[in-house]
């Protein structure tokens, strides 16, 4: 079994013993692990291994039960609630289900972000759009949810996650629900967003993705993280 | 909060409004209700409470004098009994006086009184207490005294009156209470079921904004303006229906000059109407409180 090390040199995430157990049964055993700045990883495993609860567990939408972790300097399990808002600015997530506000429009979905962080009116437009046209949606702004397609969906979801230019961008399963070519067009906008220094981690059990994958690849199994592939 | 943040907000309170209606239409409609009922208590409680006041100014008590106290001895009674605790005034009304106060009250009737020989009504003290609510143990204190007098022939004062009184007094206060405990908790109880099916509704747009890193006052903001708004307009409906109410009530015993006429009716003070205002408020703003609370548990 290899262990991830712990280097807290240039990292952005470090994971330090961590376990995660839903009442008597484990899901996550003895987590240790650092993602450096601009890395680009991709977190692999079974149904069930944890891939999901690990990511998760980096935005705070659950707690860990034993261990820390460190994400952009600041400990998770020390942060007073009124700051985790302010934590997840700084962390875009996309889901497999999308997750989309169905009666916002494109523009809205992804306007959000900006508004509930307080961003000013001027710039919003500007930076919303500049992010649908990153994306391939600027004639879909008007648009809702319901009426696009699965990857037009995700592509939404890309540019919501993106929008607050985040310093880490999570994935959980994001091309799950669609076809070949059109996870190819979302992982591509993932290698945009890694280009201008995203640190971005996905999990995914898809082969094919892994087989081209242009960054680390860790393999949860049976909660522990067996192996740590680097970066090709 | 800055302006993005604002209009943001404003913009999901109409979004809100607009995907479920009706419930906000019923909120705003039982506030509306629910104050009109209390307004229409407090109506009746200022005007009763007026009423009570008038009564409990011209409450006497009348102590009779015997006929062989002569008029110097009765206005050293009535000196006496001016200085016991709880008298405002006394006042001693000799026999001529009676007399003369009852021809003037039977001036229409002036014959009946005309064959009398001699004065058969006697000298008086007519005692008024201090200005507080007529309690009956305190005026049988004074009654007590008063018939302890040696010159004082018999006590009088309104004792059925006042028992029935002082009952009506404790049932209205009570009434007012358990009404005004039984409004308010059904009014927050349906505006936090309001809020509770528009937050059921919109509970996927909740969990986007929290993971989107939405502070949790600009997740609930738009939910506490517009129950606030609610119940605004909810109070504002019950008040026009109530003044309305008062015109048309006022000017309809006006004109058939019924004794409590416009003139002794009055409609509620500015006070009580910002009272009434920001208990509209406060149990819309209760109501989406316990909500909100209840929601962001589960």
């Amino acid at each position: 079994m290899v262990r991830a090390t712990v280097d807290s040199g240039d990292a952005v995430i470090e994971v330090f013993h961590v376990f995660k157990r839903y009442g008597a049964r484990p899901t996550l055993l003895d987590l240790n692990l650092a993602i450096m700045k601009n890395e680009f990883v991709f977190v692999t495993g079974a149904s069930g291994a944890g891939k999901t609860t690990f990511l998760r567990l980096l935005f705070l939408d659950e707690s860990v039960s034993e261990g820390y972790i460190v994400v952009n300097g600041i400990n998770l399990q020390r942060i007073p609630g009124k700051r985790i808002p302010f934590l997840r600015r700084q962390i875009g997530v996309v889901f497999q289900d999308f997750r989309l506000i169905e009666h916002y429009t494109v523009y809205e979905n992804v306007a959000l972000v900006l508004e509930a962080a307080g961003h000013d009116r001027h710039y919003i437009p500007k930076r919303v759009r500049q992010v649908l046209r990153m994306v391939g949606l600027a004639d879909a702004s008007e648009a809702y949810p319901p009426g696009l397609s699965g990857g037009e969906q995700q592509r939404v979801a890309v540019a919501r996650a993106a929008v607050g230019k985040p310093p880490i961008l999570l994935a959980d399963e994001p091309t799950g629900n669609l076809d070949g070519a059109t996870a190819a067009l979302v992982f591509e906008l993932f290698a945009q967003l890694h280009a201008l220094g995203t640190t971005i981690i996905v999990a995914t059990h898809d082969r094919q993705l892994l087989e081209d994958a242009p960054g680390r690849i860790m393999k949860l199994q049976s909660g522990r993280m067996e192996i740590q592939q680097p970066c090709s | 909060m800055n302006q993005t943040a604002l209009v943001s907000i404003f913009r999901r309170v109409k979004r809100n409004f607009w995907a479920v209606p009706h419930l906000h239409v019923a909120a705003t409609g039982t506030i509306a209700f629910s104050l009109l009922i209390a307004g229409l208590f407090l109506v009746l409680y200022t005007n009763v409470n007026d009423l009570i006041a008038v009564w409990k100014k011209d409450f006497r008590i009348i102590a009779y004098v015997k006929k062989e106290v002569s008029a110097g001895q009765g206005k050293a009674l009535r000196d006496t009994v001016n200085r016991m605790e709880g008298i405002q005034t006394v006042t001693y009304v000799s026999q001529e006086e009676a007399l003369h106060q009852l021809r003037k009250q039977m001036k229409h009737r002036s014959s009946l009184l005309e064959g009398l020989q001699t004065n058969p009504l006697p000298a008086s003290l007519e005692i008024e207490l201090v200005h507080t609510d007529p309690d009956e143990g305190r005026i049988g204190n004074v009654v007590r005294t008063l018939e302890g007098f040696p010159e004082i022939e018999s006590v009088e004062y309104a004792r059925a009156w006042l028992r029935r009184f002082t009952g009506f007094v404790t049932f209205f206060r009570l009434a007012t209470l358990v009404i005004g405990a039984v409004i308010f908790a059904t009014t927050v109880f349906i505006c936090s079921n309001t809020i509770r099916l528009t937050l059921y509704a919109r509970r996927e747009e909740l969990a986007v904004m929290q993971i989107i890193g939405a502070t949790d006052a600009f997740v609930k903001a738009p939910y506490y303006l517009q129950n606030i708004l609610e119940g605004l307009l909810g109070s504002a409906i019950a008040l026009g229906i109530l003044f309305g109410a008062y015109y048309l009530l006022t000017a309809r015993l006006a004109a058939q000059q019924v004794l409590l006429s416009a003139g002794n009716m009055r409609f509620l003070s500015g006070w009580e109407i910002i009272a009434l205002l920001l208990s509209g408020i406060t149990m819309a703003w209760l109501g989406c409180y316990l909500s909100l609370k209840q929601f962001t548990k589960s």
